[in-house]
């Protein structure tokens, strides 16, 4: 009995002392990855939380914006490749025709715009939400801040014009109860990023004293005016771009074609405002979008030359963003931006009849890996600011200070003064100015045309659709141009999960 | 096609047959001897030798001879040894008798392997089942998982795919989760391994258990809930000296009954030719005349295969000399996969040893090291990644071999043609591509027993298991797995070492005790187990020279595949278990284990799972004893609580991404962004479970009987729960949700004639049912690519749209509902499910609905063993009936755009009013917005029955006796394993597909059953010999 007794003895200390190390035992943070409980504690963990924040950018430029807000409009239209199926998410929005019942839709495309808006969003709310609990260097912080601010109000500002009355977060969300917020009247969002932006454009400091590529003043205050004229606050508008215009940071390239990046130059120059940041490479750093926006099916030896790549492949499916008769059309006899912003290439293998597309020139710069550049795009321009201000006097009645403004970008484009109605002429100009910068479709819906333009232009792809590059015998199909509004439905998928719409 | 269900059930119907014996009476007194072996050869010292009805006896000698004297009474001798199904034998005019007993997995005498212990089978209070790893043998597969199938009631075991080496689904009782593991938790000599089941050579294993319900599970606690698979190896085996050799050879192939029927050159241009004419388009002068491709068809997919050679070799030694014994199993399995370039080896010893230092104390040592190489080419996946899928459906006209005879690099058609893609030369994809798999495995377990009282044991154990992996992946420019890549494409390779290293510490002590009639067991154990693993990836491309496939050698290092990370879990764990009986005839069993894992939330770390079990042994009660043909009779029931805790090991963690890099001007800036969001109160699966069940012996347990019904209740399910993205993030994990399983599982084994035939039957079938009782709030449903899960209904169901035939005619497309500018005369016609007049996919007006069922009525599985003589004939099937497939590949090999070659079937597509075909394929007019719907909106012509009964083996062996000085016994035998598959399944030649294990595509239990086409299961036919000595 007593070895007995010595055993269990044993037994039952052996036993103590694991349970008295089993905390530590049990205890296994990642060791490879970084966990929120060890983040954002430092001056560098805010910065790179900041950096986090801009890289949906990239995916929103890259596959989605120019579909929602350029092939959405009479700018630019698929074209029709009638081997391939399993297109009708990007026809859907070029013709009109996006499904949407009860306020919803099953459009992929529009999903990932808003989930990719509200990624900015949720990345920018961690930063603001915890930055002022850590104390380090005012300045780097309120420019961390103010990028920060500046983003979530581009996203939001994004937000309510592709979809008027959205959530809107503010805080991180830290449970599953907090995911789903009701939606916040379009006023509503628009005094809140207002207020924000705002706030950026007093912690920024100018494009020359920050890193190139970041949000500046001027690019928040640019942004700010583009929210005011959205609600035709002109005078506001003005006094901001009359800012950005005086602070001596921008001016007009002389040569349009080189307002635009090249693939490794050019960059953030003089008339760059804000762009999107690419680079080439195998570090998922790069755009593909030139490649979104040739016609198809294209032989290697077709498209490098336009790309110049080592390795063309051929390309497959449908081509998108292919600009349209009607903006070929809108450009004056003379403008020097017409052959800067679209050239043409002969495709053997279309089933067009004609076998000659025009494509988009601005951004058709040659680089080395297919599929794969660091060309940036532009989202907020000089010449834009320009324009901006010009519409803002002229609607304030100030339209000889607006004409200076207004010509200073047509004669760039080796055009005389504008003729006749200014604000005809302005809205023009925006057109040709900006093409294929998805400014159009909300061009359209801020200056109340959108349904009267889109009507008639479905009308002419219906009466020609050889001239809107259908092969001969194929049609628009049945539904296109059937449901044009303003706003877009909002995605299903999103309210599947959330309770409030 | 063929065969109904019924027929196949006929087997079960004769097993149950029998045969009655007559009793010769002899009065002269003689002598007889003999020998007594096992049926494997093995001398049995020690068996017991009886003259029927008397107390006349012997036993064996160690050489297994004997030596008896009969006296006045029956002149039958009955030879009997625990684990062996005892014989009598009529002595006749005989003088020496040799006898060879059959081992007797279902032998009540039998101790069996339970969770932390034995018991007497007899004593058994749970639901588990034995298999003698004796039984398998002759199997020639390379996993031990393989030769369970059709064995076990309840436990369904698909091979999904052929892959040498790989491919096992292996569910118990229907367990599933939403987003945890299913796969049972293999416990090796005790030790709950980490690595993968396949790395064992089943020639090492002695006897398998698998555990069932919850009282046989519950002490392996938060890793109990798919049901434990308690695997022994062999032991060196009291008083003797084997050993033994067993090796097969042989040769596998694919047979061509079953496989996707693809239209020829000749049935491919026709095709094209008349797409064109239907269209009214010109004909491409290359489709114009189909018969000038008279004999000049290429069969991509029959070009990737061949006829492969497998072979095993085992030696296994066993000693026992005074205080040590061992047992050593060294083996070499090559398998070369029916497809080319596909191979899987193994090269595995495994060394057993006790040592009894004293009478008090015990030591043992194993150690079991294990070397496996293989190449297994991607043959599995979805179109474009699957080479067998890409081989089915390129063009039959493309050459495979030049005017020289030389492989082809790549084909593409003119883009008039509709050719859009490039193909690759498939047969250059699996050779000239290594996709090399090493790995090193070592398990080895240290324990040392103290026996400081009667009936009190103590032990500790140490195990440790390192695995290391090494894989090699290189795509040189001149090929590719993938469609639509021109060739010289760029190289790449990818490496990845992977090093594991698990420890276990268990601390056990057993006090066993009777007195008068009462017998009791108490358990009590601590146990600590940690698993680290370390990997490393490197991908690069951009080869100069494709010779030279080191990461020197590449241009550029692809920063995106090359990555390291580490992965730890820590698990620490309290159990006890009392066992409890009285005159071996009431049976109670009581247990509970704590688990507290690294896995589960701060805030939720430790997990509680107890579990009771009653038995009865209702033929000890003396109302039953008068029933001379009720020779044992036991009711059990069972109910306890078990987890499931493959809940990932960081998961409750929200993680920071630090690779989210921006750019800025020329320069990269580090990003980091919160990918998910952390859950303190994440815990395990929680699976209740009831169960009752009874065990049944007839005729002196010739015939034996189990029946098992159980019914399970698994809640607070891992579910990466969807939330609205407005927040950031696509998912919260969370423990919710609650699914019912609940099913039957009969068993019988009968001695159908014990004479000079020896027969037996061994069948199962088991019903197994699922159905989900919620999900989160909020959310009744989940959706897969192609599945549904939904409240109120089985788990993972196919879904999509009901498919009405076509559109026969004008009138018919103006009465019936349309896809809005897509609907025309000759397109599919699908079902309006809301009755909105237009049919619609996805959103608030979804028509999609509920089009199949991935899960069986039932399966089952029949054995039968027949021995005559010195023959031996054993036939295994297995089966399943009621589940269905979805032929998911259907949308390239039916894709009526005349971009890929077709199934034969298509020929019957509609081309006019006229000529509507079989109403299964529409029009190929109207491009790819008519026929995108019939391809890419998923429909119920996809979803086809796939019940299926296969043959697994027929082995049929001869035994020599002393066939030579120095070998005790030899066999020789012939095997056919997949000698046929009876099914209606149309969708390819393996209706047990499912794409869930092949790493493709969705995955995962929300997706079972689609077929996209993997590699086939091969029929083997070997020849092998067993030899002791």
């Amino acid at each position: 009995m007593n070895e007995m007794k010595k055993s269990v003895i044993l037994f039952g200390l052996t036993m103590l002392t694991f349970a008295g190390c089993q905390d530590d035992f049990l205890t296994i943070v990642p060791e490879t990855s970084l966990s929120s409980a060890t983040f954002f504690n430092t001056e560098a963990d805010f910065q790179q939380a900041v950096n986090g924040v801009y890289v949906p950018l990239r995916n929103i430029v890259n596959e989605r914006a120019w579909l929602l807000g350029e092939m959405h409009s009479d700018n630019t239209y698929y074209a029709r490749n009638i081997l391939f199926g399993a297109t009708e998410q990007q026809e859907d929005i070029a013709d009109f025709a996006i499904p949407s019942d009860n306020g919803v839709t099953t459009n992929t495309h529009v999903l990932n715009q808003y989930r990719l808006d509200y990624r900015i969003i949720a990345r920018a709310n961690q930063v603001l939400s915890r930055i002022d609990e850590v104390a380090f260097d005012a300045n780097t912080k309120n420019n961390l801040k103010g990028q920060a601010l500046f983003l979530r109000g581009y996203a939001y500002f994004e937000l309510v014009r592709y979809f008027g009355s959205v959530p809107l977060h503010l805080t991180p969300v830290e449970t599953r109860d907090e995911a789903a917020l009701p939606m916040a009247p379009e006023a509503d969002v628009y005094a809140r990023i207002i207020e924000d932006v705002e706030e950026a454009t007093g912690l920024l400091p100018p494009k020359s004293a920050q890193e190139p590529g970041r949000a500046t003043s001027g690019a928040a205050k640019t942004l700010l005016a583009n929210i005011y004229i959205a609600r035709q606050k002109w005078a506001q508008a003005e006094s901001l771009l009359k800012e950005v215009v005086q602070s001596n940071e921008y001016a007009l390239m002389p040569d349009y074609a080189d307002a635009f990046s090249t693939n490794t130059g050019n960059k953030n120059n003089g008339e760059s405002v804000f762009e999107v940041q690419f680079k080439e490479g195998p570090d998922g750093l790069h755009g593909n979008f030139l490649y979104r926006f040739m016609p198809r099916p294209m032989a290697p030896e077709e498209l490098v030359t336009i790309t110049g790549t080592a390795n063309p492949q051929p390309l497959n499916g449908e081509g998108n963003n292919i600009p349209t008769p009607d903006i070929i059309a809108a450009y004056e006899d003379g403008d020097l931006r017409r052959d800067a912003s679209i050239d043409y290439i002969t495709i053997e293998g279309s089933f067009w009849a004609d076998k000659t597309y025009p494509y988009i020139k601005k951004y058709a710069k040659t680089h080395a890996l297919h599929n794969n550049h660091g060309i940036n795009w532009p989202v907020y321009r000089y010449s834009e600011v320009l324009l901006f201000l010009a519409e803002a006097l002229n609607e304030q009645g100030k339209a000889g200070e607006a004409e200076n403004y207004l010509n200073q970008v047509r004669s760039r484009a080796g055009l005389g003064a504008a003729q006749g109605d200014l604000r005809e002429a302005i809205y023009r100009e925006r057109r040709v100015e900006l093409a294929f910068e998805n400014k159009r479709w909300f061009d359209l819906v801020r200056t109340g045309r959108a349904i009267e333009v889109i009507t008639e232009y479905g009308n002419r792809i219906k009466a020609n659709p050889l001239a809107y590059y259908y092969p001969e015998g194929a049609a628009p199909r049945g539904n296109a141009f059937t449901n044009i509004s303003l706003y877009y439905a909002l995605p299903a998928a999103e309210a599947d999960l959330s309770p409030h719409f | 096609m063929k065969v109904r269900y019924c027929k196949m059930l006929l087997p079960w119907i004769y097993g149950l047959g029998c045969v009655i014996f007559s009793y010769p009476v002899f009065s002269q007194e003689k002598t007889i001897t003999g020998t007594v072996y096992s049926s494997d050869g093995e001398r049995l010292p020690g068996a017991n030798v009886i003259q029927k009805g008397t107390s006349n006896g012997t036993l064996t000698d160690a050489e297994g001879n004997y030596t008896l004297q009969l006296i006045e009474g029956a002149d039958i001798l009955v030879f009997s040894f625990i684990g062996y199904v005892s014989e009598e034998i009529a002595v006749n005019e005989q003088s020496v008798i040799d006898v060879r007993l059959l081992s007797d997995v279902m032998s009540l005498s039998e101790v069996v392997v339970v969770g932390y212990g034995t018991q007497l089978k007899r004593e058994v209070t749970g639901a588990v089942q034995t298999v003698d790893a004796q039984e398998l043998q002759d199997l020639p597969v390379a996993q031990v998982t393989q030769k369970l199938q059709g064995r076990l009631a309840g436990v369904q075991i698909n091979q999904t795919t052929g892959k040498p080496g790989q491919g096992m689904s292996v569910r118990i009782r229907g367990q599933l989760s939403v987003s945890g593991g299913s796969d049972p938790l293999y416990v090796v000599d005790g030790f709950p391994i980490t690595g993968d089941i396949g790395s064992i050579n089943p020639d090492e294993i002695q006897e398998i258990s698998v555990l069932k319900d919850a009282a046989s599970t519950a002490l392996y606690g938060s890793r109990a809930a798919n049901g434990v698979v308690l695997i022994t190896t062999k032991k060196g085996k009291p008083g003797q000296t084997n050993i033994s050799f067993t090796a097969y050879a042989g040769v596998q192939e694919v047979p061509r009954e079953g496989r996707l029927e693809m239209m020829d050159a000749v049935e491919f241009v026709r095709f094209k030719k008349e797409y064109y004419e239907d269209a009214g388009q010109p004909v491409p002068e290359i489709f114009q005349d189909p018969s000038q491709y008279e004999g000049k068809n290429n069969d991509w997919y029959d070009a990737l295969l061949r006829n492969a050679p497998i072979q095993s070799y085992s030696l296994a030694i066993s000693t026992n000399r005074e205080k040590v014994s061992t047992a050593i199993v060294a083996g070499i399995f090559d398998q070369q996969g029916v497809v080319l370039n596909s191979e899987f080896r193994r090269y595995s010893l495994r060394i057993n040893t006790n040592y009894d230092v004293s009478d008090k104390i015990r030591l043992g040592f194993n150690l079991a090291p294990s070397y496996i190489e293989d190449n297994i080419p991607e043959t599995d996946g979805t179109r474009g990644t699957g080479i067998l899928f890409n081989a089915l459906h390129t063009w039959p006209i493309m050459p495979i071999y030049d005017e020289n005879g030389e492989l082809t690099r790549f084909n593409r058609f003119p883009a008039e043609t509709g050719n859009i893609f490039a193909y690759a030369n498939w047969v250059r994809s699996v050779e000239e591509i290594d996709n090399e798999t090493t790995e090193v495995n070592l398990l080895s377990n240290a324990f040392i027993e103290y026996e400081p009282i009667e009936g009190l044991v103590l032990k500790s154990t140490f195990n440790a298991e390192l695995y290391n992996s090494k894989y090699f992946f290189f795509n040189p420019s001149t090929a590719t797995g993938r469609i639509n890549v021109p060739l010289p494409t760029t190289a790449f390779s990818i490496r990845e070492n992977i090093e594991d290293f698990s420890w276990l510490n268990e601390n056990l002590a057993t006090y066993t005790r009777s007195f008068n009639d009462h017998n009791l067991e108490l358990l009590v154990g601590f146990t600590n187990q940690k698993f680290r693993r370390n990997r490393t990836r490197i991908q690069a491309d951009t080869y100069a020279d494709d010779r030279l496939p080191t990461i020197q050698g590449a241009i550029n290092i692809n920063r995106a595949g090359t990555n390291s990370g580490v992965e730890e879990w820590s698990l620490t764990s309290v159990l006890s278990r009392f066992t409890y009986n009285f005159k071996g005839k009431y049976l109670f069993t009581a247990s509970i284990r704590s688990d507290g894992s690294s896995r589960f939330g701060a805030d939720n770390r430790w997990g509680t799972f107890p579990s009771a079990s009653i038995g009865w042994v209702v033929s000890d009660e003396d109302f039953l004893k008068g029933i001379e043909a009720i020779s044992f009779a036991k009711l059990r029931a069972s109910y306890g609580v078990t987890g499931n805790n493959n809940i990932g090991n960081y998961t409750q963690y929200a993680l920071i991404d630090n690779t989210v890099n921006a750019v800025f001007g020329d320069n990269v800036a580090p990003g980091a962004v919160v990918t998910s969001l952390a859950n303190n109160n994440l815990g395990w699966e929680t699976t209740e479970q009831f169960d009752v069940g009874f065990d049944l012996g007839l005729f002196n347990d010739r015939i034996q009987f189990m029946y098992d019904y159980y019914k399970k209740t698994t809640t607070n399910l891992l579910f990466n729960v969807q939330i609205p993205q407005e927040s950031g993030f696509g998912n919260f994990n969370d423990n919710i949700g609650e699914i019912d399983f609940w099913g039957h599982e009969f068993a019988i084994t009968s001695i159908n004639t014990n004479g000079k035939l020896k027969w037996t039957t061994n069948a199962n079938i088991s019903f197994n049912r699922n159905k989900v009782i919620s999900l989160a709030d909020g959310i009744d449903r989940v959706y897969g690519t192609w599945h549904i899960t939904q409240t109120g209904q089985p788990f993972g169901q196919f879904y999509g749209h009901m498919a009405d035939g076509l559109y026969w005619n004008e009138e018919d497309l103006a009465n019936s509902p349309q896809v809005p500018g897509r609907s025309t005369v000759g397109s599919i016609k699908l079902r309006d499910v809301n009755g909105d007049g237009i049919i619609t996919r996805g959103g608030d007006n979804d028509d999609r609905a509920i089009i199949g069922n991935p899960f069986p009525d039932f399966t089952y599985g029949i054995t039968n063993t027949l021995r005559y003589g010195d023959f031996d004939l054993s036939v295994v099937g297995t089966g399943s009936h009621g589940n269905e497939v979805m032929v998911r590949h259907l949308y390239s090999t039916t894709n009526l755009d005349g971009v890929f070659n077709l199934m034969k079937e298509v020929k019957y597509r509609f081309r006019s009013v006229e000529n509507p075909g079989k109403g299964f394929f529409g029009t190929t007019v109207g491009g790819g917005n008519v026929t995108g719907i019939e391809r890419d909106w998923m429909n119920s012509r996809f979803v086809t029955d796939a019940s299926f009964f296969t043959i697994r083996n027929v082995t049929l062996g001869y035994t020599i006796d002393e066939p030579a000085k120095f070998i005790r016994s030899a066999r020789i035998y012939t095997s056919i394993q997949n000698l046929y598959v009876f099914t209606d399944y149309w969708g390819g030649s393996n209706p047990e597909t499912s794409m869930q294990n092949n790493g493709q595509g969705d995955g995962g239990n929300l997706s079972q059953g689609v077929d996209l086409s993997g590699y086939p299961v091969p029929r083997t036919y070997t020849v092998g010999v067993n030899l002791n000595f």
